[in-house]
């Protein structure tokens, strides 16, 4: 006679409830609520004080507000060329090294492995203060650039606004990098061997293999890295805080630093709550909508 | 993936590499050693690779500047944040498992969701709250707020390792007079190892250097390592020696733990991608 799996739910069953309720608990509290607190307060004048609910109600001001303030409507594009630059490099970077890298023999990729991955276990904060040092006038870039003839004029770095961004997407290269390696080396290790001596039997050439059989093979950890380090990136706050502040002249202000110096230095809370709605909405038009349709695709494809 | 071709691409290989290794480390190597250098030495370009090391930067940074005591609030928030979130992470996933509903399914969609949320969203508010509950500058603030963001992630770690057991076993356990407790604790729990090694890994490197929560929800009593690194930066000029002191400090402990922990951290992060 088969037992039936006797662990499972039964009718008044309360134990599986009572093992989910504390984290249900936990994350209502510190997301759920907030989420909606945060929505709440964008319509009010609030400030940490006292607190009216006729006299504070403003509306959608808050809202009118973002759309007149060009410094907000500058953080979002900010924060789109960040993501994009930041993406962009992270993957063909990424790509190359983890290629590289399982070339080698064995040994040779277990021993660089833990030294390459060292970057993602540092906190970004320090990321920030790291690069700083680097690109400091005194600093040992522009030793470094002076060994070539050049100086601070053909790359002023964090002090100018033409260069502010891209140095620190190259901060957040030096950070991410690493887990795009990660990520694609279980990829690679997956690929059958004997696909790339068929296609050499056949004639192809490694950079015709690498286009034919290892990207397609990589895609579906693409989705993964460009939804994971994508919604990183629209959350960037820390190196630019270590680094720029968000200037000069607000060249680096991303969404999230905007918001952060609006609630907590000029204390408008509502008003930094709404901009926060709006970073909120960024990521879920970048990154959430075509999670979500991708993840449809691939439903419909197993039906 | 073998490779043909010349034998100067491979010489072109490897140099990439070679570059590329130093990328990663020399800052990190730069850092660490400023933090032993002159404050002068720290300003002389080319960097002296061979110095007496000195340890007046370290002494200021732990001693004067009290960061003996941030390493302990850090130490205590992240060790904290580790234990609940596993604690709890495998409870919920061990719930979702024998209730055996369409909601575990999902699971992912709602883990992607809520990374959906930026920080900044959640701290206004949350941090409204917790000043009007007098809950700001406690050890408490950040570590629920830490927990709360890592446990869907690890919660759905544990549950994509626990669907990987063989369902004979639970039942052995069953007819084995077991309680659903006790199989837990005692069968499951410890053949859970690579995931439970991947959450203390992860959780530990997002708590210890998480900024932004930190930066809020404490005061100067528990001022975490990162906030009072952030600290230093806000100054126009950085003191370079005291500074680097600073970072090593935090970034050393942790690269260590990653380093032994290696296998886990790989782990951890390849199975958001691979089972997802």
């Amino acid at each position: 006679m088969k037992k039936k799996f006797n662990l499972s739910f039964e009718r008044g069953d309360l134990l599986p409830f009572l093992l989910i309720l504390p984290t249900l608990l936990l994350i209502t509290f510190v997301m759920i609520i907030p989420l909606f607190f945060g929505t709440f307060i964008s319509f009010f004048d609030f400030s940490l004080g006292g607190f009216d609910l006729t006299r504070d109600f403003i509306g959608f001001d808050n809202f009118v507000r973002f759309f007149n303030d060009s410094t907000a409507l500058k953080s979002m594009v900010v924060t789109v060329l960040f993501s994009i630059g930041a993406i962009s490099g992270d993957l063909f970077f990424g790509t190359i090294a983890a290629v590289l890298i399982f070339r080698l023999s064995h040994r040779m990729s277990s021993i660089l492995r833990p030294i390459i991955t060292m970057p993602l276990l540092v906190s970004p904060i320090i990321v920030g203060l790291i690069w700083r040092y680097i690109y400091d006038p005194q600093g040992i870039l522009y030793w470094f650039l002076g060994l070539f003839g050049l100086g601070i004029k053909d790359f002023p770095g964090v002090t100018s606004q033409s260069t502010a961004l891209i140095s620190i997407i190259i901060a957040h290269w030096w950070q991410v990098t690493p887990f795009v390696i990660i990520i694609l080396t279980a990829g690679l290790v997956s690929i059958p061997h004997e696909y790339y001596e068929a296609a050499y039997v056949d004639g192809a050439g490694s950079f015709r293999a690498f286009q034919k059989i290892t990207l397609p093979f990589l895609s579906p950890m693409y989705m993964v890295i460009l939804l994971i380090s994508g919604v990183d990136t629209i959350k960037i706050f820390d190196i630019i805080y270590a680094l720029t502040g968000g200037g000069p002249n607000n060249s680096t202000m991303s969404v999230n630093i905007y918001a952060f110096n609006q609630g907590f230095v000029n204390t408008n809370m509502s008003y930094a709550s709404t901009i926060s709605l709006f970073a909120m909405l960024l990521a879920f038009l970048l990154f959430g909508l075509p999670f979500i349709h991708n993840n449809r695709v691939q439903h419909e494809e197993y039906k | 993936m073998k490779f043909k071709g010349k034998w100067y691409f491979s010489v072109i290989e490897k140099l990439i590499l070679v570059i590329f290794l130093v990328w990663t480390v020399v800052p990190i190597y730069i850092i660490i050693s400023n933090g032993f250098r002159r404050t002068l030495d720290i300003k002389t370009m080319p960097p002296e690779l061979f110095f007496k090391p000195i340890f007046s930067h370290f002494e200021k940074v732990l001693i004067n500047d009290n960061f003996m005591k941030y390493f302990f609030n850090s130490a205590v928030v992240a060790i904290s944040t580790s234990v609940i979130v596993i604690l709890l992470g495998t409870f919920t996933a061990y719930g979702i498992l024998i209730y055996r509903s369409k909601f575990g399914e999902y699971f992912s969609v709602f883990m992607i969701l809520g990374k959906l949320v930026p920080t900044i969203t959640i701290l206004i508010p949350l941090y409204i709250m917790m000043n009007k509950m007098g809950l700001t500058g406690t050890y408490f603030a950040p570590i629920i707020a830490h927990s709360a963001i890592q446990l869907p992630f690890i919660t759905w770690l544990m549950l994509s390792f626990m669907r990987g057991l063989p369902k004979e076993l639970l039942e052995a356990s069953k007819v084995m007079g077991c309680s659903r407790m006790k199989s837990l604790f005692l069968i499951i729990f410890p053949l859970l190892k690579p995931a439970v090694g991947s959450a203390i890994i992860l959780t530990m490197q997002y708590s210890w250097n998480e900024l932004m929560f930190a930066l809020q929800l404490t005061n100067i009593k528990t001022y975490t390592l990162t906030v009072a690194i952030a600290k230093y930066t806000g100054a126009l000029s950085v003191d370079w020696g005291k500074t680097s002191a600073a970072a090593a400090i935090t970034m050393v402990p942790i690269i260590i733990i990653g380093f032994f922990m290696q296998k886990y951290l790989v782990t951890g992060l390849t199975a958001g991608s691979v089972k997802g």
